[in-house]
C-alpha cells in the first residue's frame, strides 16, 4: 500500500515538472515509408541489407546512402519500384557515396534528374537494376540512368536503362569497369564510358538510342586520359532515335543513327559485335576537334589512337546520315555511309595506322573524312589500316560477395 | 528500507528534471541522439519567445547562405574550459562545441509568412514569427555530427527528423504584397553532410558559417563575446568581402557570393569536382571558374546553353540559368532552396555582364 502511493506521487510530480517546462508531451510525427527508408539508409551499418518490398513506392525527395558495406535489395527488376514521378527535391533518385555497395533487383523510375548516381565509391555492384523514364524519349527526362562517377571497381550486370536524356548507363572518370548483360534503349547514349580507364563492355544490347555505345574522353576534368576499353559481343542495333539531349551537353552533338562512337580515347578494342541498321554509321571514330570547341587544357589529347576493330558483323546502316558532312558524302557517292567512319584527324607525328587498325570481312566498308581540310578529300581506302594491335587484357575484379 | 531507496531515487530523478528546465547550462549529448531539441537546453522556450541560453553567443557570418528568405538565429556554445584554436586560418573547436541555427519567418496578417530581410534578432518573438526548424552541429569526440529538428505548429518543441521534413509555405513580399507558395525542405542528415563535408567523400563535416573568415561582420560583436568568455585567444579576424557590401568591388562581391553558395561542393576536393567547375577562392584558371567552360554532366541544367559563363553575356551563361531555375535537377545549389535568390542573381548577372572577353 505504502509503496504504491510512493509510486503514484512521484509520477504525478514528474508530470507536473514536465508541464512546467512547457513541453506538454508534444507528439513525435509518424514517418512515411519514404522517410522510414531514408532513415534506414542513414542509420545503416556495414553488412546491412535494406530491402525494398515488391510494389510501387512513391518518393518525393532524393534518397541517399553514405554508409559503406550496405546492400539495397528489391524483389525483382519489375517488382520493386521506387517511383519518383512526384519528386519535388533532389537532383537524383538515389545518391550513393559508399564503398562496397550493392544494389539489386529493383527499378528506379521517372526521377527528375539522374536516377542512380554513385559518386567516389569503390567496389560497386549494380545487379538487375532498371532505371526508366516511362514517358518515352523526352528531353525533360533526367540526364543519366545508372551513373557511377570517380569510382573504382564497378560492375553493372543485368541492368536495363530506358529513356535517359543523356546516357542510360554512364560510367565517368572511373577505372576497372565491367558493363555486361545489360540493355539500353531509347536513351540519347545507350552506354557511355567517359574519361575512364580499363573497361569491358560486353554481351549488352544497345538499341533505339541516338547512339548505341559511346567511348569518350573530354578536357578540363580532374580525371582524363580515357583508354583501355574493350567493346565486344554486343548487339548494337537500330540506334536511330532523334537526339533529344539538351543543347550544350556533349552528347547533343551525337548524330542519330550512330552505332558505336569513339571520341579522343586511346587503346580501344572493338570485336565480335553485331552492328545492324544504324542509320548514320555503324562505327564513328572522331577527334574532340570535330566539336569545334576551343581546347584550353594543355594536358588533354583530343585524338583517338590505338583503336583496333576486328571480327565484327555489319548489316545495313549508313542510309540516313544525321550529319551534314556525311549527308554530303552520301549524295556525292550515291552510296550508304560506310560501316566504319574516321574523321581522319591525326596528332602531329602520328600515322594513320597508329590511330586505327582493323581486321574485318572483305566487304566491310570504310571512309576517312579528311575533316581537318573541311572534308575536301575523303578516302575510302582501308589498306593503310590493315594492321593489328596487341589485344587488351580482360578486366578482372574481386568484389565482396552478394 | 525499500521505500527509502525508492524515495532517494525519485528525488534525484526530480532534481535532474528540474535541472533540465532551469537555465543551468546547455547539455552535451555525446552518444545518444535526443529526439527533442529541448533536451539540449540551448533555448528557453516560453509561449512568448524563443531565447537563446545566456551562455551561448549569437553570431552571423559575413556571407550567409540563402535559404528561401528564411531568417536565421545562430548560436555558438562551448562547454566549460573548452576553446577554439586557430590552426592554418581555421578555427578548431573543442569537443563539446554546439552550433545551432534556427530558421523562421515573420508572420503576415493573412496567416501566411512574410518575406523581409533578416533583422538578425538575438531572440525570437513567437507572437510575430513562425519557427520552422533548428539545425545543430555538434562537435563530438569522433567529429562533427548534424541534427535536424523540426518545430511543431504550436512552437512548443522541435523533434529530430533524421530523414528531414517538408512544409508548405506561402510567403508574401512585404512591399509588393505578392504571395509565393512553395515547399520548404528541411534537410535530412545526409543532406546536412552533403554541404558540411567539403572534402568528398572521406572528409569530416565542419562548420561553414562560424569560421575564421566569416565572423568579422558589421554590427556583430560575436568575436568580442567569444574572447570575453575565454573561447578564443585575441585574434585578428580578417574582414572578407561581403556580397551585400555595395562599397566593395563587384568582382570581390561576386566571388564572395559564389564562394559561400557553391564552394562547399564546387571545390577541387568537393562532391562536385566531377564537373571540373571550382567556385571556391583558390586561384584557378578562368575556365575552372566556368568561363567558356562546356558543361560535363549538366543534363537539362545546361538550359540549352554552351558555356558556364560567357563574358558579357549573362543570358548565355549556364551559371546564371541554374541560379534562376527552380527545377530540382537544374537548379544550383541543389540543396537548401526552393525559391530563387533574386538579389544574388542580380549581382552575378551584373558581374558577368561587365566581364571582359568572349568565348
Amino acid at each position: 500500500m505504502t509503496i504504491s502511493i510512493l509510486r503514484v506521487l512521484p509520477v504525478a510530480a514528474i508530470s507536473a515538472v514536465l508541464l512546467s517546462c512547457g513541453s506538454e508531451e508534444p507528439t513525435m510525427p509518424e514517418l512515411s515509408f519514404e522517410e522510414a527508408l531514408q532513415e534506414q539508409l542513414i542509420r545503416a551499418q556495414a553488412g546491412d541489407v535494406i530491402t525494398i518490398p515488391a510494389g510501387v513506392h512513391e518518393m518525393t525527395r532524393s534518397l541517399s546512402l553514405n554508409v559503406p558495406g550496405v546492400t539495397i535489395a528489391g524483389e525483382g527488376i519489375d517488382a520493386s519500384v521506387l517511383s519518383f514521378k512526384n519528386q519535388a527535391q533532389g537532383a537524383e533518385g538515389l545518391l550513393v557515396s559508399a564503398d562496397d555497395f550493392i544494389i539489386r533487383d529493383l527499378a528506379i523510375e521517372d526521377t527528375i534528374g539522374d536516377a542512380l548516381k554513385i559518386n567516389e565509391s569503390n567496389n560497386v555492384q549494380v545487379l538487375n537494376v532498371r532505371t526508366e523514364w516511362t514517358g518515352g524519349a523526352l528531353s525533360s527526362n533526367g540526364a543519366y540512368g545508372i551513373y557511377p562517377v570517380q569510382s573504382y571497381n564497378v560492375l553493372i550486370d543485368g541492368a536495363v536503362a530506358i529513356g535517359a536524356s543523356d546516357a542510360g548507363i554512364y560510367v565517368g572518370q572511373s577505372s576497372q569497369i565491367i558493363v555486361r548483360n545489360s540493355r539500353a534503349e531509347y536513351n540519347v547514349a545507350g552506354i557511355e564510358i567517359e574519361n575512364s580507364t580499363f573497361a569491358d563492355v560486353y554481351d549488352n544490347v544497345a538499341t533505339n538510342n541516338t547512339g548505341g555505345i559511346l567511348v569518350f574522353d573530354l578536357p578540363n576534368l580532374p580525371v582524363q586520359g580515357g583508354r583501355n576499353t574493350r567493346v565486344y559481343s554486343n548487339d548494337i542495333i537500330d540506334n536511330n532515335t532523334a537526339n533529344f539531349a539538351p543543347e550544350g551537353n556533349i552528347v547533343a552533338s551525337v548524330p542519330a543513327g550512330t552505332g558505336l562512337m569513339i571520341m579522343a580515347n586511346d587503346s580501344i578494342e572493338v570485336f565480335e559485335n553485331n552492328f545492324t541498321d544504324n542509320g548514320t554509321a555503324n562505327v564513328l571514330i572522331v577527334s574532340y576537334l570535330i566539336n569545334e570547341i576551343p581546347i584550353t587544357d594543355p594536358n588533354y589529347d583530343p585524338f583517338p589512337e590505338a583503336i583496333y576493330i576486328h571480327n565484327n558483323q555489319y548489316e545495313g546502316g549508313g542510309e540516313t546520315p544525321d550529319s551534314e558532312p556525311l549527308a554530303l558524302l552520301q549524295s556525292a557517292t550515291g552510296q550508304a555511309i560506310p560501316d566504319i567512319v574516321w574523321d581522319g584527324m591525326l596528332a602531329s607525328g602520328k600515322t594513320a595506322e597508329q590511330a586505327l587498325c582493323f581486321k574485318e570481312a572483305a566487304d566491310t566498308s570504310f571512309a576517312s573524312l579528311d575533316a581537318s581540310n573541311g572534308f575536301a578529300q575523303p578516302s575510302f581506302d582501308a589498306r593503310v589500316h590493315d594492321c593489328t594491335m596487341p589485344l587488351l587484357a580482360e578486366i578482372t575484379m574481386s568484389l565482396p560477395s552478394q | 528500507m525499500i521505500s527509502g531507496i525508492l524515495r532517494s531515487a525519485f528525488v534525484s530523478a526530480l532534481l535532474t528534471l528540474f535541472a533540465a528546465c532551469s537555465d543551468s547550462s546547455p547539455v552535451l549529448h555525446e552518444s545518444e541522439r535526443p529526439l527533442r531539441l529541448s533536451e539540449w537546453n540551448l533555448f528557453e522556450i516560453t509561449p512568448g519567445a524563443l531565447t537563446p541560453h545566456g551562455s551561448t553567443v549569437v553570431f552571423r557570418p559575413n556571407n550567409p547562405l540563402f535559404t528561401d528568405y528564411a531568417h536565421k538565429l545562430r548560436t555558438l556554445w562551448l562547454p566549460q574550459g573548452a576553446k577554439a584554436d586557430l590552426v592554418n586560418d581555421e578555427l578548431i573547436y573543442s569537443v563539446g562545441t554546439i552550433l545551432s541555427k534556427t530558421f523562421y519567418y515573420p508572420r503576415a496578417n493573412n496567416g501566411g509568412l512574410l518575406k523581409t530581410s533578416d533583422a538578425n534578432l538575438g531572440k525570437i518573438d513567437l507572437r510575430q514569427n513562425q519557427l520552422i526548424e533548428t539545425r545543430l552541429l555538434v562537435r563530438k569526440s569522433e567529429g562533427w555530427d548534424a541534427f535536424p529538428y523540426v518545430w511543431n505548429d504550436e512552437q512548443t518543441e522541435a523533434f529530430l527528423r533524421v530523414a528531414g521534413a517538408s512544409k508548405a509555405v506561402v510567403l508574401s513580399d512585404s512591399s509588393s504584397r505578392e504571395a509565393t507558395a512553395f515547399t520548404y525542405f528541411v534537410p535530412n542528415e545526409n543532406q546536412c553532410a552533403a554541404c558540411h563535408t567539403t572534402v568528398h567523400p572521406n572528409g569530416d563535416m565542419h562548420p561553414l558559417g562560424a569560421i575564421y573568415s566569416q565572423l568579422n561582420t558589421t554590427g556583430s560583436n560575436a568575436t568580442d563575446q567569444m574572447l570575453a568568455r575565454g573561447w578564443i585567444d585575441e585574434l585578428d579576424f580578417p574582414r572578407t568581402a561581403s556580397w551585400q557590401d555595395d562599397d566593395a568591388a563587384l568582382e570581390d562581391r561576386a566571388l564572395a557570393y559564389l564562394n559561400m553558395q557553391c564552394s562547399h561542393c564546387h571545390n577541387p576536393q568537393g562532391a562536385a569536382d566531377t564537373s571540373g567547375l571550382n567556385l571556391d577562392t583558390s586561384a584557378s584558371a578562368a575556365i575552372s571558374r566556368g568561363v567558356c567552360k562546356p558543361p560535363v554532366a549538366a543534363g537539362g541544367g545546361t538550359g540549352n546553353l554552351r558555356y558556364g559563363i560567357v563574358p558579357g553575356e549573362p543570358e548565355q551563361s549556364i551559371l546564371l540559368y541554374r541560379m534562376r531555375s527552380e527545377e530540382p535537377d537544374e537548379m544550383m545549389p541543389e540543396l537548401g532552396r526552393s525559391l530563387i535568390h533574386a538579389e544574388g542573381i542580380e549581382l552575378i548577372s551584373r558581374w558577368i555582364a561587365e566581364m571582359p572577353g568572349s568565348c
